[in-house]
């Protein structure tokens, strides 16, 4: 056997483990990669929302989290939009709106806007109803969470909006 | 002590010694490779078969030119479209023919805004290649002839489908007629067989062009688009509503598919046109086998490591590798070596596609999208119509994309789902009679069908392609209802209530599972040479 054809058959062994254990896990609801981080939506789950909605129109478009969500608002849609994003309490998304260029968000609702792992960015960018929701989600992540402070939604668009500066660098 | 000692420095110098050796083998190695990683080795390029066929020494003109037929420029009917092609002609000549006389360095800055001009105003009749490139073509003639011959192909499929002249069966029987003219004519047909992208891309000099000229590779890509995606575009429309999906699709073309350089792969035919791909795979197979051919090619030539006449004998390997003659005898799904020239198989339910990279009979990978089933619904994961009754399969274009739905439900929630401007093909009772529906960017819907009538029972999407219809007319979904009398109770849905509707989420959805990651980034691919 050549060094190629013990590679590729090394390679396709890799793949083939992935597959087989990859198939036995969880059944997802329909899902399509998030269009601003492209990464996997992260689904929801019997405790805890993840997913976030952008409604434009009769359009109903998943984002990863909140944070991109804001981010594609500010990119790609002209107009009045909702976003929903999932708060600590399952089946209550807090309601962020935009009119005519402004965002608005329901009274004492906070937000995390902290930069973490991206494979827990649902952690980092989330919204909650209540400052002490917020307190409590800190704490239970507080490995990951370390000093994240409360931030109000003009302070996450502004860091949305910087994100979107990121990406047009790297382009 | 001392002797100990001496053992001890000797050793030190032993290893001081075969690390520095390691260094610079690494170096002199690092030093071997190409742009895109590869050992610059004319060594690792294995030579075209001694005996290739006469006609590729062939260095005269030998014009060909179409197969005769009332049907010949009713492109024009779709002017919009018309032009776009005229100029993706011109793209192509320019680029190849500043390649071969010195002028690749100005490829991606000044040949580029050449051609992005003409691409911006296109010229009103189809060029002649050889008047814009007669270098390119003198050179490597009988390249030149290999493309114009399927070029010619493209050409007349589209204004097959573009025709007002003949109705869908005499359509369907011209498109075999002209394959048949193509593949039987003269010797320069490409391999209707499915071939492993894995393989064509995997060759020494592969990656090249992409990564020296991102920007034309962009536009070359963009074209592949374009020609993959006006199919499915065309395919069992009338003028009016190629027309107008056109509009939709020109606009993508001209704003987003010509200037994307964050392409994993070129595009596929099978994913801009299923429809089209399903039902004439072998015609799908030789479009993709010549885009990959272009690609080859182009990567030869951007491949500065390859002296001039190696690069000549790689032409030929090239064209070999996806000629029709080179696969005499063999036969869709044959495989005689895993990841190889001779590896023909394809992904189920979908005959007009090869292996794509780590794609296996169930996924292929797919930019934004990740790792998708061509056999299944890409909203509810049911398994889609096959064979005759594969044109049931509603179809959903968004994003620079063609997906296969298997009822109206799934396309009609899978548009809502999805960024910018939609169109939805959908199939009635009538194979002669789809609705064309576009969706704005809002998600507003329109046609020209508005008599259309649904049936929407939602229960388990098991059985959606039962509850989930749409009808030409109301008489129509009357037949069907009473003919089935599980929907005895159902009520006719109109486009308007419809197109305002949204199912659940839908109960039977498996997420693809592929190798994790874009397998694209994985580099570099150490793909088999043997057995050619």
């Amino acid at each position: 056997m050549s060094r190629a054809m013990f590679i590729k058959s090394f390679q396709m062994w890799v793949i083939s483990m992935i597959m087989v254990f990859g198939m036995t896990g969880t059944s997802w609801p329909h899902e399509a990669k998030c269009p601003h981080c492209e990464l996997d939506i992260v689904q929801d789950t019997p405790e805890q929302d993840n997913e976030v909605a952008l409604m434009y129109g009769k359009k109903r478009i998943e984002y990863r989290c909140v944070m991109c969500a804001i981010a594609d608002s500010e990119k790609s849609y002209k107009g009045d939009l909702k976003v929903l994003a999932p708060s600590e309490i399952k089946g209550k998304p807090v309601e962020l709106v935009r009119t005519e260029g402004k965002w608005t968000a329901p009274d004492s609702t906070v937000f995390i806007g902290h930069k973490i792992k991206h494979r827990y960015c649902e952690r980092g960018y989330r919204a909650f109803t209540t400052a002490e929701a917020f307190s409590k989600h800190v704490a239970k992540y507080k490995a990951q969470l370390p000093d994240a402070k409360q931030i109000t939604l003009a302070e996450l668009v502004k860091i949305a909006l910087s994100d979107i500066v990121q990406d047009e660098k790297k382009k | 002590m001392n002797r100990l000692l001496v053992v001890f420095i000797s050793f030190l110098v032993l290893a001081f010694h075969l690390s520095a050796q390691a260094q610079t083998e690494n170096e002199t190695q690092h030093q071997g490779h190409s742009s895109t990683g590869k050992l610059q080795d004319t060594n690792i390029l294995p030579p075209p078969p001694a005996n290739l066929p006469d006609w590729f020494n062939n260095k005269k003109k030998n014009h060909i030119f179409y197969k005769r037929g009332k049907y010949n420029y009713d492109t024009y009917n779709i002017k919009r479209l018309a032009y776009d092609l005229n100029a993706v002609a011109v793209g192509h000549a320019m680029a190849y023919e500043d390649m071969v006389t010195g002028k690749a360095v100005g490829l991606d800055t000044k040949t580029f805004d050449r051609i992005n001009w003409v691409l911006n105003n296109p010229p009103k009749f189809m060029p002649d290649e050889a008047n814009i490139s007669p270098t390119f073509g003198r050179k490597y003639g009988v390249l030149e002839l290999v493309f114009d011959w399927t070029h010619i192909l493209h050409a007349q499929t589209v204004d097959v489908l573009a025709s007002t002249d003949f109705t869908e069966e005499e359509k369907d029987n011209e498109i075999k007629a002209l394959w048949k003219f193509y593949f039987e004519s003269v010797p320069y047909a490409i391999s209707p067989l499915p071939m492993n992208m894995a393989y064509l891309d995997g060759q020494p000099y592969s990656g090249a062009f992409r990564t020296k000229y991102p920007k034309v590779n962009g536009l070359f890509w963009g074209y592949h688009w374009l020609q993959g995606a006006m199919y499915d575009a065309l395919l069992n429309k009338t003028l009016q509503q190629q027309i107008d999906v056109y509009e939709v699709f020109g606009d993508r073309y001209h704003a987003i598919e010509l200037y994307r350089t964050d392409r994993s792969f070129m595009p596929m035919f099978a994913e801009t046109s299923p429809r089209f791909s399903e039902k004439y795979p072998y015609i799908a197979n030789a479009f993709d086998n010549l885009h990959m051919l272009h690609d080859m090619v182009n990567d030869i030539l951007a491949s500065d490591w390859i002296p001039e006449p190696e690069k000549e004998k790689q032409i030929l390997k090239a064209i070999w590798i996806v000629s029709a003659e080179a696969h005499k005898g063999e036969t869709p799904g044959d495989v005689k070596e895993e990841v190889g020239m001779h590896d023909h198989r394809f992904m189920l339910g979908m005959p007009g596609m090869g292996f794509m990279k780590y794609g296996t009979e169930d996924v292929m990978f797919m930019d934004n999208m990740g790792w998708m089933s061509m056999a299944d619904c890409h909203h509810c994961s049911m398994p889609l119509a096959e064979g005759k009754d594969a044109w049931r399969a509603p179809t959903v274009s968004a994003e620079g994309w063609t997906m296969r739905t298997r009822c109206a439900l799934c396309a009609r929630d899978m548009a809502a789902e999805t960024k910018g401007a939609v169109i939805i093909h959908l199939p009635t009772e009538n194979p002669l009679k789809p609705a064309v529906v576009i969706s704005d960017e809002m998600g507003n819907m329109t046609t020209d069908s508005p008599e259309i009538i649904f049936l929407e029972n939602e229960k388990s999407h098991r059985s959606c392609d039962r509850w989930s219809l749409t009808f030409s007319s109301l008489k129509a979904f009357q037949n069907y209802v009473a003919a089935n009398p599980e929907f005895k109770n159902a009520q006719p849905v109109s486009f308007e209530d419809w197109s305002g509707l949204r199912g659940k989420k839908p109960d039977t959805y498996v997420k693809p599972v592929g190798p994790e990651g874009n397998p694209y980034d994985i580099q570099p691919e150490e793909i088999s040479m043997e057995n050619e």
